[in-house]
């Protein structure tokens, strides 16, 4: 006990300021923080621009390219720039994005009727039933788990980018297009990685969570499931026209 | 056909989606000794400034200003 009465009232510091500002910061860091609830809406607000986006896209096609463009570098951004400005980078990614799918979309169903519609429910099953499987434990990642799939995944990344560059030259890696058993066992295979990058979505979301990470990060795990579910959708989509094209 | 089953299968797996996402994982899940570690770099960043840092222990004592007349 200080014989100094000041200190008593207010502490080692008597300014006002000072001690609002440890009360704020203690509020900050009790209720600013990551929940699950708050991932899922934000998933949910993100996909919903997606949907706005490809409605767009799906009534004008010309929105496909840029659409396309603008999502991919706003991707970049949020992923290499900083996960703390997910929350303003992350819903305009979305509704780029969501413009391009329109448009390929358009172009696919002109080919082969009834194909988005397909695409779409398997994309969201797909996610449905890993979400259940990570849930009650049936699949449990694990470091070598996640060494997999980003190696594979990256794996997949070089031989698109391989097969891009390519293409500029008139050729290109023929089986990954075809639609011989090959190319759709390539399909099969791209479509299952794509999967379970899910569950790593969703063990970083729960694992956020579960140690009270900054709440910007609901938004970069919304972001990141958002990312995975584009892929999805893309690639059950040309898995879809290898399929109906035999 | 094709379109009622695969919209209601839309439907119905944003709805489990929705309800499931916000329910913590099972303790099988949760509890387990090989669970990626997400925060690696970050906790060793902490553990880096912890370590650069210059923290002197010691005991706080009051100044008596009539003790130093």
């Amino acid at each position: 006990m200080s014989k100094h009465s000041a200190l008593n009232t207010f502490g080692r510091s008597g300014n006002p300021a000072f001690t609002r500002n440890f009360e704020n910061a203690e509020t900050f860091s009790q209720t600013e923080r990551m929940t699950l609830d708050g991932a899922v809406n934000k998933t949910a607000i993100l996909l919903a621009l997606c949907f706005g986006g490809a409605f767009a896209g799906w009534n004008v096609p010309a929105l496909m390219v840029p659409g396309a463009i603008i999502g991919f570098v706003l991707a970049l951004v949020t992923i290499f720039r900083s996960p703390a400005k997910a929350g303003s980078t992350a819903p305009f990614y979305a509704a780029f994005q969501g413009m391009a799918l329109g448009g390929i979309t358009v172009f696919a169903e002109m080919q082969y009727p009834g194909i988005g519609i397909q695409a779409i429910g398997l994309t969201f099953g797909i996610l449905a039933s890993l979400l259940f499987c990570y849930k009650s434990g049936i699949i449990k990642p694990t470091e070598n788990f996640r060494l997999m799939i980003f190696s594979a995944t990256m794996g997949i990344a070089l031989l698109y980018l391989v097969s891009f560059i390519m293409s500029f030259f008139g050729s290109g890696i023929g089986f990954i297009h075809s639609n011989g058993l090959f190319g759709i066992g390539f399909s099969v295979f791209v479509v299952g990685i794509a999967a379970l990058n899910l569950v790593l979505d969703f063990d970083f979301i729960e694992d956020g969570a579960d140690k009270g990470l900054p709440k910007y990060m609901e938004w970069y795990g919304a972001f990141s499931l958002m990312v995975t579910l584009v892929w999805l959708y893309l690639e059950i989509l040309r898995l879809l026209m290898k399929l109906r094209s035999r | 056909m094709n379109a009622v089953f695969f919209g209601i299968l839309t439907i119905l797996s944003l709805f489990i989606f929705m309800n499931l996402g916000k329910i913590k994982a099972s303790k099988k899940q949760m509890d387990r000794d090989d669970r990626i570690n997400w925060g690696s770099k970050r906790r060793s960043n902490v553990q880096q400034n912890r370590e650069g840092s210059k923290i002197i222990e010691g005991s706080a004592e009051e100044v008596d200003d009539s003790a130093q007349k």
